[in-house]
């Protein structure tokens, strides 16, 4: 019985291979054979299904191209009997940052409005899940608004922190060793502060306009953000829209007999202003 | 004739498609389906929501009953869909690798326990740690090669797709 067992274990061992416990992607690698004999080796993982006929007891050349792809990978040495091996495949080196920014448009002064993420991947698209050290910069202008350098946690470095002070372009940038990403975000104006109107009488009614339209950092409020004149007068009630050009909003409004003109933006309500009639 | 041949072909190629799904959706109504358990109390810094996580749940399922079956099967129909970029390129790789080899992967007896371990701020990525445990069964033709009962630790990238989660990376990793 007990020889029984000895010569099946034998059998067993007749043939295997004998693989490293890692391989890094891309690496061309040998995987030696016991046994003797003809045989065939397989090598199944992510991205590979290999069978070729090998000689038992000599190395088997696996080309780096079959082992692009980290996970976890199988190798086979089939005679009489089969014996697996499991190893796995490893991320090279990290050459590449994915890096996600949000929002593309943000208004001025807003609290943790801007957050990237960023995640290193080698030349094989594998996620590098070994501590890597991010530095992420922000910069309005010559500001720097932001300069952090963040280990990365399961393959991710991130941050979030508050918008700049003065609208314009946001240069958000990840580096990794001599890898830069580079986004941008777009500051805008904030809700307006001061909202302000002036009016007078014409012939054909009342011609409004705004002062010009600012956040409370003093940023002008982008073309085309719509300002609403609302009238109350002996007609009843009435709103118009207007746009902001060159940071004033205008309006020619055809109305008779004393009116109310109130004006807001967004949230912000601005003056009342009191008009006599024709 | 042409056409009739070719109009022949794009059906049975339908069909067959039809079929892959349904051996999907047949596959997690009838409960055989990978069995997944959730937790997403250690993700952030994003809060996952509640119907969020039953989505991840459904479609992180869904991709593993169609990875088991385009591996079984060497057809990459059943990966259209669950899988994007890095994960459906190599498990297209696989199954054209596969085919022709002659081998195919059978999964089964699938359990799945997911943390979803980042979560970020603007919910467009998720990263989930899947210890899986499964038989793994490689054949080569009809004759089994390898038949094993595996644990593996995957690190799962998931992006929110136009009506779905999909899966962006699917990556074995020795630990976590």
């Amino acid at each position: 019985m007990f020889a029984l067992v000895l010569v099946t274990a034998a059998m067993c061992e007749a043939q295997k291979t004998n693989v490293p416990a890692m391989v890094t992607a891309g690496v061309d690698t040998n995987f030696p054979t016991t046994g003797s004999g003809k045989g065939t080796f397989y090598l199944s993982g992510p991205g590979v299904a290999l069978k070729k006929e090998v000689e038992l007891g000599t190395d088997v050349a696996v080309n780096g191209r079959d082992l692009q792809n980290a996970g976890a990978y199988e190798a086979i040495v089939c005679a009489d009997t089969c014996h697996t091996s499991q190893f796995y495949v490893v991320a090279a080196k990290a050459v590449k940052l994915a890096f996600l920014v949000h929002p593309s448009r943000v208004p001025v002064a807003a609290s943790d409005a801007v957050s990237g993420v960023a995640l290193p991947f080698d030349k094989f698209e594998n996620m590098v899940l070994t501590p890597q050290e991010v530095d992420f910069r922000l910069t309005a202008g010559s500001t720097s608004l932001l300069a952090r350098s963040v280990s990365a946690q399961n393959g991710v470095a991130w941050f979030r922190t508050t918008s700049g002070k003065n609208a314009g372009k946001l240069q958000v940038v990840a580096t990794l060793h001599d890898v830069v990403s580079t986004r941008a975000v777009q500051e805008v104006a904030s809700d307006p502060c001061n909202l302000r109107i002036k009016g007078e009488r014409t012939p054909k009614g009342i011609e409004v306009e705004t002062d010009p339209v600012r956040d409370c950092s003093g940023n002008v409020l982008p073309d085309g953000t719509i300002v609403t004149f609302s009238l109350t007068g002996s007609n009843g009630k009435s709103t118009i829209d207007a746009p902001i050009k060159q940071g004033i909003a205008r309006a020619d409004i055809p109305a008779k007999g004393p009116q109310t003109i109130s004006v807001a933006s967004g949230v912000v309500m601005g003056n009342e202003l009191h008009i006599g009639g024709q | 004739m042409r056409i009739r041949q070719i109009c022949g072909k794009a059906l049975s190629r339908a069909a067959w498609i039809v079929a892959l799904v349904l051996g999907v959706i047949g596959m997690l109504a009838a409960g055989s389906g990978p069995q997944v358990q959730f937790d997403t109390s250690k993700a952030g810094p994003r809060q996952v929501e509640a119907d969020t996580q039953k989505s991840l749940l459904r479609d992180y399922r869904l991709a593993w009953a169609s990875l088991t079956q385009a591996l079984g099967n060497n057809s990459s129909d059943a990966l259209q869909g669950p899988f994007v970029g890095d994960a459906a390129q190599w498990l297209r790789q696989t199954v054209a690798s596969q085919r022709a080899s002659g081998i195919t992967s059978r999964y089964s007896n699938q359990s799945h326990k997911v943390d979803a371990v980042f979560y970020a701020p603007e919910g467009d990525l998720i990263e989930l740690h899947d210890t899986a445990q499964f038989e793994l069964q490689i054949m080569d033709g009809g004759k089994t090669i390898s038949d094993d009962n595996v644990v593996r630790r995957y690190v799962v990238l998931m992006t929110p797709g136009a009506d779905r989660w999909v899966v962006r990376q699917l990556q074995a990793v020795p630990e976590f």
